[in-house]
């Protein structure tokens, strides 16, 4: 078989196919996903017409997710959503190291579920 | 005292005077005394006897007064003698508090979310029954699945999941071992070791749930809509011994993530030792050997890894999409590979719609077949009528929900299934799931149609 026919099957290949189209996929969402840039200077001196008005300079901030929603967010991924008055707050740490590591949650939002958890848990 | 003295000067006084008085007139006078004077005299006496009873009386007076003064005296003495007790006694206190406190505080309970070890048990159980068609319906297994949690500090748990069974012999659908009686089996799940080491990454080490697509870590029991589970998972191992990074990186701050994993584990191994199709093990590389003794089968691990991206739209809108693959060699002689890879994808539209399914294939050497080419694939979707906003009673308790999914070993069998069912949430962690399931399969064992009912309880 030669390289061309190899080329051909491994096209032809739907896992492989797929594959590519996920990778893509997944580059194209990273980069659009990507934290934007750090404002540019400001520009005193420029014409109004450059200039960004506050409005839209604090609509491009993005929204900060929180605790409440980060919990919606990731439980729903796999089971139907627990009352956080089920368990007390010392259950709630561990129950969210464990899904921390079970469903590769990042720290920093495990926290912040951990914590919205903890304020209206059972105790 | 003193008052007793002056009334007796007093009165030796007056006698004195009297004497003097006598004494200092002349005979003559005595004789001479008119009854004036005598009167003047008698007068006299008697005043002077007045005040000496006036004086005794004033005497007991001070005599009663002085021990009435006395009585008071001693009285005063004891409440003195006691408060110089009291004080002591207080004094005495006072020290003993001082050098308790110079000793450390007695330990007293704390909050106990602060504190930094906690042990808890999650876990899940069923009750199945099951009616083919090639048999009577019987409650086909019973199942309980704890998972021990042991957390030690906040970047270390050990988990261990356990699964206690019943099974019916004589009701597992395409087997042709069936007997009499019921099966009861423990089995370890997954026993590992976690360590966060930072936000993003954490090891892993043990006998780990593997990341071949999402099912074998998130299809226990309870999780998963419907009862049995998608024919092709077969196709490759559940678990296995080694090690894991796995974590998630954060795309901004929208809640997307990267989910990555990456381990080696012992892999799958040959039941009998030999290279032949039939005689592979996904399960894993732990046997017999030929000495009778329990070790790895050979010395070749296996690799793998998991790349995801979680896209959520907002909370109750998401899209996962997972690629994930592994290799290693399988055949105790080291000839053959045997590599698996799985699609996944899942997606949920608002709390009442989800759709996730994967697409799975295996390809692996042998000596008596060549090369084994295996595939399958499963589309599973659940609509809870809560959606419809409908007034009717229990309806929003109901989850509708509806599989497909296909099986092909690449020795000759391959089987569909077409699978429609509901779930009834009695609570949002008690489930009663009905299922009937369609079969069309090129295995004469495998029945044409099944009912599974189910009680699951996640805890």
């Amino acid at each position: 078989m030669n390289t061309s026919n190899k080329l051909k099957a491994l096209i032809q290949n739907p896992f492989v196919t797929v594959a590519v189209v996920l990778l893509l996929g997944g580059l194209v969402t990273t980069i659009y996903s990507a934290e934007p840039k750090s404002d540019a200077p400001a520009q005193t001196n420029s014409v109004a017409v450059n200039a960004v008005p506050p409005e839209a300079a604090k609509a491009a901030v993005r929204k900060q997710l929180t605790g409440a929603e980060l919990y919606s967010i990731h439980c729903n991924r796999c089971h139907p959503e627990r009352y956080p008055t089920e368990r007390t707050a010392a259950q709630w740490k561990t129950i969210i190291l464990h899904m921390q590591v079970r469903a590769s949650i990042p720290g920093k939002q495990a926290r912040m579920i951990l914590e919205y958890l903890q304020e209206n848990s059972g105790r | 005292m003193k008052k007793t003295i002056k009334t007796r000067r007093l009165m030796i006084g007056l006698v004195a005077a009297a004497g003097a008085v006598g004494m200092g007139l002349p005979p003559q006078a005595t004789a001479e005394v008119s009854d004036a004077d005598f009167n003047a005299l008698k007068q006299m006496v008697q005043q002077l006897s007045e005040q000496v009873q006036s004086l005794r009386q004033t005497n007991i007076l001070d005599q009663q007064t002085h021990t009435q003064d006395v009585q008071q005296l001693k009285e005063l003495q004891e409440k003195l003698a006691a408060t110089k007790q009291t004080a002591e006694d207080a004094e005495q206190k006072s020290i003993v508090a001082a050098q308790a406190q110079a000793q450390p505080l007695p330990r007293a309970p704390i909050d106990e979310a602060t504190v930094n070890h906690n042990f808890m048990i999650l876990g899940d159980a069923e009750v199945q029954y099951v009616n083919a068609d090639k048999q009577n319906g019987s409650f086909e297994m019973a199942d309980f699945a704890p998972i021990f949690l042991y957390r030690g500090g906040d970047n270390v748990l050990f988990e261990a999941g356990f699964d206690f069974g019943l099974q019916n012999n004589g009701g597992t659908p395409g087997s042709d071992n069936n007997s009499s009686g019921y099966t009861t089996t423990l089995n370890l799940s997954f026993a590992q070791l976690d360590y966060v080491m930072n936000d993003y990454m954490t090891l892993c080490a043990g006998d780990l749930l593997l990341p071949l697509g999402t099912y074998t870590e998130r299809g226990a029991g309870w999780l998963n809509k419907i009862p049995d589970d998608p024919l092709a998972i077969d196709l490759v191992p559940g678990s296995g011994v080694g090690a894991e990074l796995r974590g998630a990186v954060p795309l901004g701050d929208s809640g997307k993530l990267l989910n990555y994993a990456v381990y080696g584990v012992d892999g799958p191994g040959s039941v009998d030792g030999t290279g032949s199709a039939d005689q592979l093990d996904v399960g894993g590389n732990m046997g017999i050997t030929s000495d009778g003794t329990t070790a790895n089968l050979h010395n070749h691990p296996t690799g793998g890894a998991r790349l995801a991206v979680f896209l959520p739209f907002k909370p109750h809108y998401d899209l996962e999409l997972g690629i994930s693959g592994q290799s290693g060699e399988w055949d105790n002689a080291g000839n053959h590979l045997c590599t698996a890879g799985v699609l996944d994808a899942s997606l949920h539209l608002g709390s009442s719609f989800e759709v996730k399914g994967e697409y799975i294939i295996s390809r692996f050497g042998s000596d008596d077949l060549g090369t084994i080419r295996q595939e399958g694939w499963w589309v599973q979707a659940g609509y809870k009528l809560a959606g419809l906003n409908l007034e009717l009673p229990g309806i929003n308790n109901l989850e509708m929900v509806g599989r497909y999914d296909s099986y092909r070993d690449g020795m000759g069998t391959t089987t569909d299934r077409y699978t429609l069912g509901y779930i009834y949430y009695i609570t949002n962690a008690l489930l009663f799931e009905g299922d009937y399931e369609f079969y069309n399969s090129s295995d004469p064992t495998v029945p044409e149609t099944q009912l599974i009912l189910q009680m699951s309880y996640g805890f």
